[in-house]
């Protein structure tokens, strides 16, 4: 069975939502024709807005409405030393848990040869510029500890060599409030090699 | 559903839906298997973080009559892939020969030589970045393994032993150095002399090309040769191009 058109695209439309199958989708559709005409029009208006008024920080790359983004003109926070992070995702986790302190730059992916994806394909190059230009002399690379956020880490040590520049590494092992009984062989080996001074 | 232990080093691993990961293991003595693990995102099992790429682990699957989609019960790591990741060279060759033998084998078709090359290049690479030689001598062995070894010995027409200083005319076609007699009558290329010798020496693992051009042409011969006859399009080997070669 069909519905009007302007349903079936509507429908179809939704049905290319992560997570929505067709069944979903004809419920938000029907959802929305009985729907006021005031949430329609705020609806329709928030998905255009994020595609036009959302872009990326040209400082940081980080998605903002206003470039430079907030964090970018946030005058307190450390000049000198800025966090690097996949995806912008990543980057609110480490704000929300230490709010106002670092400044970011969003790498926009992460070196997997197996995707093809290699340092040319998301932002490294632009943090090489930012290092020569903003007078930064600590980068901390927040990569995931897995074999490509930890390429992507050693990659940017190696491409900053020849600044005078600390490059320091998230540390990974035994999560706050574990149990070393449950804990993986390599994170064990890591805690350990990354073990501090008591 | 049966319980199976085997030996296995992780291809690939892909995030499927919210939660879960779908991992593509080689394993000694079932070939290539597609594994889901489930929760694998978010889960406390302790094994879920030695599915990594170019692990080499002892695994418990279950599987349903040989077919389809495993699910992994238990994985053990009997070596990691830690100091791959300290090069470019290193992890661009690593993932190329992963992909090389994800995209070359089938399911359930098990190549113990294949599993055995693939688990040598990863130590070797965790320990030293690969020269183009180095990468070339396990791309002919594998290529050798699974049967599509070209032939730098023999006319690969009329099956006379060539010298080496008429080794020069390659058919890309036929997979194979020609001799000048075949060489009047068949599509070739003509190569520098010491070409054919080169990947002799490659391939025993001897030396490497003498001259950076000749390592050129082994690049330029095994791109034609690759493209003609398996006719797949890897994604890690434009990366591995530029830096390593
Ligand atoms: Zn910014
Ligand atoms: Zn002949």
């Amino acid at each position: 069975m069909f519905y009007p058109e302007p349903i079936e695209r509507l429908i179809d439309n939704l049905t290319r939502l992560p997570g929505i199958g067709r069944k979903t989708a004809t419920r938000l559709a029907f959802f929305l024709l009985s729907a006021r005409e005031g949430y329609i029009t705020d609806l329709s208006h928030s998905l255009i807005d994020i595609k036009e008024k959302i872009r990326l920080c040209s400082v940081c790359f980080n998605i903002t409405d206003i470039d430079p983004c907030a964090i970018c003109r946030d005058e307190r926070r450390d000049k000198a030393s800025i966090c690097v992070v996949e995806e912008s995702s990543h980057m609110m986790v480490i704000e929300s848990s230490n709010p106002g302190q670092f400044r970011y730059h969003i790498l926009h992916g992460i070196i997997n040869p197996l995707e093809g994806i290699g340092p040319d394909d998301i932002r490294i190059n632009e943090l090489r510029e930012r290092i020569l230009s903003e007078g930064i002399t600590e980068v901390i690379v927040a990569t995931n500890p897995n074999i490509e956020g930890n390429t992507t880490a050693h990659y940017i040590a190696e491409i900053l060599k020849p600044y005078d520049v600390r490059i320091t590494r998230i540390a990974s092992g035994i999560p706050v409030g574990g149990d070393i009984v449950y804990i993986d062989p390599l994170t064990i080996k890591s805690s350990l090699e990354n073990r501090k001074k008591l | 559903m049966s319980l199976r232990k085997d030996e296995a080093i992780v291809l690939s691993k892909r995030a499927y839906g919210e939660s879960d990961r779908i991992i593509h293991l080689f394993t000694l003595n079932a070939g290539k298997v597609s594994a889901i693990a489930k929760g694998a995102g978010k889960s406390q099992k302790r094994f879920m973080n030695t599915l990594e790429p170019f692990n080499h682990v002892k695994v418990e699957y279950f599987e349903k009559q040989g077919r389809g989609m495993v699910r992994i019960e238990n994985a053990d790591l009997v070596s990691g892939n830690s100091g791959i990741e300290t090069s470019m060279k290193r992890m661009c060759s690593a993932s190329f020969f992963t992909e090389f033998v994800d995209r070359m084998t089938r399911e359930r078709e098990p190549y113990n030589g294949l599993f055995l090359a693939l688990k040598e290049f990863i130590s070797f690479a965790r320990s030293k970045d690969p020269a183009y030689a180095d990468i070339l001598h396990y791309e002919l062995m594998m290529l050798d393994i699974l049967g599509y070894h070209p032939n730098f010995d023999t006319c690969v027409f009329c099956g006379t032993v060539i010298n080496d200083e008429e080794k020069i005319y390659f058919s890309r076609e036929r997979g194979g150095v020609l001799c000048t007699v075949c060489s009047r009558s068949l599509p070739h290329r003509r190569w520098s002399p010491g070409l054919m010798q080169g990947f002799l020496a490659v391939k025993k693992f001897e030396t490497g090309f003498e001259t950076r051009s000749l390592e050129r042409e082994a690049q330029e011969l095994m791109e034609g040769f690759i493209t003609y006859h398996v006719d797949l399009d890897f994604k890690s080997y434009k990366l591995l191009k530029t830096m390593v070669f």
